[in-house]
């Protein structure tokens, strides 16, 4: 007698169980667009491999990457990278959490002034890089014509201030994507622990310090995480203004990358490049967990 | 082992119909009605959107009339794209274009890699193209290692362009002979550039619309000055020289007229920030493209009422910095006969000549010096100077890394007008990093 089809378990099933074959579409469209890309960058660091001369690959094993470490370019891009992430994302941070708050609190019109000023994050970058462009210009822009009209003349893309313009340019753009992330977080907070503190005659400050802070550690991670592996790869404002000028002070190793591999068509070189900036986020990224671990647990 | 099959048919079964079906929506819905051979060919061209891309598309409409076999599709673009696209069809097993235009610092880079159909057998057999027309230092870039690789489409050499009405202003030239003890003239030295700059800044109008921009805008501004101090990138043996005596005095030159005639926070200046700056009347010089006089001066064009106060002279040392866009035919494009026919039509002594007349750059001598082309053109004057800085004229770099050399450079100069860089260190590095290059390649 055959048995209830229920418990049948044909011979197909065993061999690739149901679960898994649900996963392979998954698995094959990741592999051939994550896994494969990476593989195949990580074969072409180890090779001497131009755009130029793609039938003439050779192999040179860890080559490339020794050469990084007397890159004096490279590593000037990577140092106006992390300065660029720490000035970006440092005042993003603070002006989000602080919009955050205003807008957590019970404002009217907050839903509004919420989709107001979320406007930014949905322009594409490098569009924000062409309008900052003509907006800082010293011949055209409004900003040093208003400035200069007080007695200011700043030059927004000098050698000293340039850096920090671009950092300013992203503030701009993606401080109200923080304040989303902060203020979900905010909203997301159980009321109790507030309502007793109010009742124990805690101060809003003392509130803030002792409650929210420590009750918002994990969205605060998520949030600076966000942001921060997503300012590691700014290049649109630097191609679209400075193009990583005056001399290399706004280079960012995206744009550094960028240059060895597109335009002088070593891909091979490029490659290592981008290999050893994921080991520098990699590190970032440990040392981040690592921080807001231990003054959890501390 | 049955069953085995089987369960790996049910596996792939369905994505195998997905495959299936996505490539008949991919297919031709019907067998085409005629043999190949009647079919006219559509050559794909890649083209900078600039105004003589406008012109040759008004004259392929004549070209498509005449040759009703070839048919042309433009892909214009802006420069900055143009160059990776071009390299991606290269690699592609089918050229994406059939024709293309090539940058002067990309001729060598692309033409040693295979990439570029040799177009001598061509040229030798249409008749009356007459190659040598074509003003010899512009002819020469399409040259390497002694095959045509490329013809000119238009130039963009350096020439110097100046508010003429304020040198001829009177009371301008009092004061400037007062000051200087001798009278105000066009400047042909580095030195009298710098006292015009100077001059002029003393008066309210900035001496120098300068394009100090970081990469190929400083290298480019930059090369005329050393040209003019007696200095180049490399000597006839191919040894870097770019920081001898005279890179130093170029570069000291250029940034002190900087400093002092240019106008403030323009360290990232461009092409773009300059002509603004002349047509505003804001600025008495600037060293730039020679067809930018004909703009300038076009009654309804940018400069509005000073249309007509600009001149265009060589450069300060007489020779200038050459640029040219050439035409050339990928090697892995099917259509390199009916590509020929194109270019061979359009680069024509006759067709270039219309090219020219309608406001193309000119690259032919007998166009330039055309009566005709005078008449119907910008004058005599015009022609006849461009055609001096032409044939003065040393391609801004060459050989196989010459885009990287351009960037590395002009980053060097960059710093040093930033003054992040002292000129001797800006100068040491630039030359250590092209000898490196140079190495590598």
């Amino acid at each position: 007698m055959r048995p209830p089809l229920l418990h049948s378990r044909s011979v197909d099933e065993t061999m690739i169980p149901f679960k898994y074959r649900l996963l392979l579409p998954m698995a094959v469209t990741l592999a051939a667009v994550l896994i494969y890309p990476l593989l195949f960058s990580l074969w072409a660091s180890l090779h001497d491999y131009r755009l130029t001369a793609v039938g003439d690959v050779r192999w040179v094993g860890l080559e490339h990457y020794a050469a990084l470490a007397t890159n004096r370019s490279f590593w000037n891009a990577m140092r106006n990278t992390v300065i660029f992430v720490a000035v970006a994302v440092g005042l993003e941070f603070a002006l989000g959490f602080l919009l955050a708050i205003l807008l957590h609190r019970a404002t009217p019109f907050r839903h509004v002034f919420r989709a107001l000023l979320l406007t930014p994050a949905f322009i594409t970058p490098i569009a924000v890089g062409l309008i900052f462009r003509f907006l800082l210009n010293s011949q055209l822009g409004v900003i040093p014509h208003l400035l200069r009209s007080v007695g200011v003349d700043v030059d927004w893309f000098g050698p000293n201030l340039a850096l920090f313009s671009l950092a300013l340019i992203d503030v701009w753009q993606w401080t109200p994507f923080m304040m989303l992330l902060l203020l979900a977080g905010l909203e997301a907070l159980p009321p109790e622990p507030f309502e007793a503190a109010r009742v124990d005659g805690a101060t809003g400050w003392q509130a803030l310090r002792h409650i929210t802070f420590p009750l918002m550690r994990p969205v605060i991670l998520a949030s600076l995480l966000i942001r921060m592996l997503d300012a590691f790869k700014v290049y649109e404002y630097v191609y679209a203004i400075t193009r990583g000028g005056p001399g290399e002070s706004t280079e960012t190793i995206q744009y550094h990358i960028y240059r060895v591999g597109f335009l002088y068509y070593r891909a091979g070189e490029a490659a290592a490049m981008a290999y050893v900036l994921m080991a520098v986020i990699l590190l970032f990224v440990v040392v981040l967990f690592y921080v807001v671990r231990r003054e959890a647990t501390s | 082992m049955k069953t085995q099959l089987r369960s790996i048919y049910k596996l792939f079964a369905p994505w195998l119909l997905v495959v299936a079906l996505v490539l008949s929506a991919c297919a031709p819905m019907t067998a085409p009605a005629q043999p190949p051979s009647a079919q006219p060919v559509t050559l794909t061209v890649i083209m900078e959107q600039v105004p003589d891309y406008d012109i040759v598309a008004e004259l392929t409409k004549r070209f498509e009339a005449e040759h009703p076999d070839v048919r042309i599709r433009f892909d214009p673009m802006p420069y900055d794209a143009m160059r990776d696209k071009i390299l991606t069809s290269f690699l592609a097993p089918q050229a994406t274009y059939d024709v293309i235009i090539v940058d002067n610092p990309w001729m060598d880079e692309f033409a040693k890699a295979g990439f570029l159909a040799p177009l001598d057998d061509y040229i030798a057999a249409q008749e009356g193209y007459n190659l040598q027309d074509f003003v010899e230092p512009l002819r020469a870039i399409g040259e390497v290692d002694g095959q045509l690789y490329g013809v000119p489409y238009y130039n963009y050499a350096l020439g110097l362009i100046v508010r003429q009405d304020l040198f001829d202003d009177p009371s301008n030239q009092e004061k400037f002979q007062a000051e200087y003890g001798r009278p105000l003239t066009i400047p042909t030295t580095l030195e009298e550039y710098l006292e015009v700059g100077q001059f002029f800044m003393a008066q309210g109008i900035y001496g120098a619309a300068m394009q100090p921009q970081r990469g190929y805008k400083v290298f480019e501004e930059w090369k005329n000055w050393l040209y003019a101090a007696g200095g180049n990138l490399m000597d006839a043996e191919g040894n870097v020289i770019l920081d001898n005596e005279a890179g130093q005095k170029a570069l000291e030159m250029y940034i002190e007229m900087y400093k002092t005639a240019a106008p403030p926070n323009s360290l990232n200046w461009g092409f773009d920030e300059a002509l603004r700056a002349m047509a505003a009347g804001e600025a008495a010089t600037m060293l730039s493209y020679n067809w930018m006089l004909p703009t300038l001066n076009k009654a309804d064009g940018p400069a509005g009422d000073l249309a007509g106060a600009f001149a265009l002279y060589e450069p300060p040392g007489g020779k200038a910095v050459l640029g040219a866009w050439h035409w050339a035919i990928p090697a892995n494009t099917a259509n390199k006969d009916a590509a020929w026919r194109y270019i061979g039509w359009l680069t024509s002594p006759a067709v270039d000549k219309e090219r020219v007349i309608l406001g193309g750059a000119p690259i032919r001598t007998s166009v330039m010096n055309d009566p005709e082309v005078w008449e119907k053109g910008f004058g005599r004057e015009y022609y006849e100077t461009v055609l001096r800085i032409l044939e003065d004229a040393e391609p801004l770099a060459r050989g196989q890394s010459a885009e990287e050399i351009i960037n590395e450079v002009g980053t060097y100069l960059n710093s040093a007008v930033a003054g992040e860089m002292s000129v001797a260190e800006a100068l040491s590095a630039a030359a250590a990093k092209v000898r490196e290059i140079l190495a590598r390649s």
